[in-house]
């Protein structure tokens, strides 16, 4: 449909396959992460959307196929060969930032805890030199006046803008959002947007798993459609949002527009 | 008649005794800490005979008398060519056996604490030995503590077994006190007493601890 840039992908997955059990959860994905631009993944519960993201950066193992991240295979030494070594696919996540629907901040950490934690025993920051980092990150996402707050004296909101902190601090090459504002109360979504909006703006190369199909329209360059494991429709916003022309995404934008009653 | 006098004689030598007791159950309890972590982790481990290594652990040490383990100690380690000290054997036996409780306290502990935590981890780079030691580990003392000081207390009562491999803490020291002055009564309400102040003192000095780890 587009064709966004001749520049190498960020990241790719090549006809790749994951089963959990029997469960045919990807099928012969392909897909090309443009550098710089923000992807929004969309589609169904359980059509698949978390666990592509997730083989992104080997969370979830996946069992055929080519994942790659700046042109290196993650997970396996080869296509199809040797799981690759715990050292390596460490030194490879370090470049990959990941925000969850739930946060999953360190409870017993404060917020400038949290975000330094990774500098000094990941990238190996002396500990006033990964705080100052850290205070730099949590500045970008509005939270410098929380750095001595335990994720527990945080709102919602708060919580995930601090993880969302925690991931940029670590300079990564590509940022993966998995329903990042899905937990959260719908007065406290526009914050954390306002935070990935920012981001983007900023050049960063972004996956977004979301339902918030204003943020997909307005803020992604790339949405991707999927359904049973399935990519069925990969556009500009406009062509997927307005254009669509498959039976399974029209009936899937249906059923959100009849939910929401919104224009996008 | 109740004589007060005697107690009074008598107690700063039970003060001397209950240093073992102290030692024993709380030399015990950080030993138990420690093997009870690589019992727990074994526990948890992917690999089935580690996790049979760890059940089996468990089970003798929580099914054979801590009376038993102290007397097998004591005769067995000449046996096979290992001559230490009665109190060293003691604190060893009785961390072994605290261990088996602590692993099984570490381990729920664990289970409290969201898998998200790790894969967030997991997702920066985080090595195993750093997602133990800094998110992990420091959870599952705070989430387990209250059975842990359980355990300490539990261990100061315990620890009276050791006299049957010749240590003279407070039970063993009460009971020769009380037979050269002929007043049992006395020496052994003293030594109630003593017994009920350290673990009132744990019991305190744990939820100061508490408060001070809340988040
Ligand atoms: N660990 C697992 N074991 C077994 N099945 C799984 C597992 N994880 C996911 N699945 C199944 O794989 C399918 C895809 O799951 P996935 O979480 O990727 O969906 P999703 O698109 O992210 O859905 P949602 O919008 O609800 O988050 C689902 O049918 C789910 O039940
Ligand atoms: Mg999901």
């Amino acid at each position: 449909m587009t064709t966004l840039s001749s520049s190498p992908a960020a990241a790719s997955m090549r006809k790749v396959n994951k089963y959990y059990g029997t469960f045919h959860a990807l099928r012969d994905v392909d897909l090309d992460i443009p550098p710089g631009k923000v992807t929004c993944l969309i589609g169904p519960s359980g059509s698949g959307k978390s666990t592509l993201l997730r083989c992104l950066n080997f969370l979830e193992d996946y069992d055929s196929g080519e994942v790659r991240i700046d042109d290196q295979l993650i997970g396996y030494e080869t296509p199809g060969g040797r799981r690759m070594s715990a050292r390596r696919l460490r030194e490879m996540r370090r470049d990959i930032g990941m925000v969850f629907q739930q946060f999953n901040l360190w409870p017993h950490m404060t917020a400038l805890q949290n975000v330094a934690e990774g500098l000094e025993r990941v990238r190996g920051f002396s500990r006033p030199e990964a705080e100052v980092r850290a205070r730099e990150a949590l500045a970008k996402v509005g939270l410098a006046d929380k750095e001595a707050n335990h994720p527990s004296r945080l709102s919602g909101g708060q919580q995930q803008r601090v993880a969302i902190a925690r991931a940029i601090a670590m300079q990564p090459r590509i940022m993966l959002f998995d329903e990042p504002t899905s937990a959260l109360d719908p007065e406290l979504v526009g914050e954390v947007l306002g935070v990935m909006k920012q981001l983007a703006s900023e050049g960063m190369t972004m996956v977004v798993v979301t339902h918030e199909m204003g943020f997909a329209a307005h803020v992604a360059d790339r949405v991707v459609f999927m359904e049973r494991g399935e990519i069925v429709a990969v556009g500009s916003p406009r062509e997927v949002f307005h254009d669509a022309a498959d039976p399974r995404l029209q009936s899937f934008l249906q059923g959100y527009r009849e939910r929401n009653s919104l224009e996008f | 008649m109740f004589s007060f006098q005697t107690i009074f004689d008598n107690l700063p030598v039970l003060i001397g005794a209950a240093r073992y007791t102290l030692l024993i159950s709380v030399l015990g309890c950080a030993q138990g800490l420690l093997v009870g972590a690589v019992v727990c982790a074994g526990a948890l481990s992917r690999r089935v005979w580690l996790r049979r290594a760890a059940a089996l652990y468990v089970s003798f040490f929580r099914g054979v008398p801590l009376l038993i383990q102290l007397l097998v100690a004591f005769y067995l380690l000449p046996v096979i060519g290992i001559n230490v000290p009665a109190l060293v054997a003691a604190v060893l036996t009785v961390g072994l056996c605290a261990a088996a409780y602590l692993s099984e306290v570490l381990r729920g502990a664990l289970n409290a604490i969201p898998r998200g935590q790790a894969e967030a981890a997991a997702a920066i780079g985080m090595a195993p030995r750093d997602l133990w030691l800094r998110i992990l580990l420091p959870q599952a003392l705070k989430i387990g503590l209250p059975a842990i000081i359980n355990e300490l207390i539990l261990l100061v009562k315990a620890s009276s077994l050791v006299t049957v491999v010749g240590i003279v803490e407070i039970t063993r020291m009460s009971q020769s006190i009380a037979s050269a002055t002929y007043r049992p009564l006395e020496i052994y309400l003293a030594a109630a007493f003593l017994y009920l102040a350290i673990n009132l003192v744990i019991a305190q000095a744990g939820r100061l601890l508490e408060r001070r780890l809340a988040y």
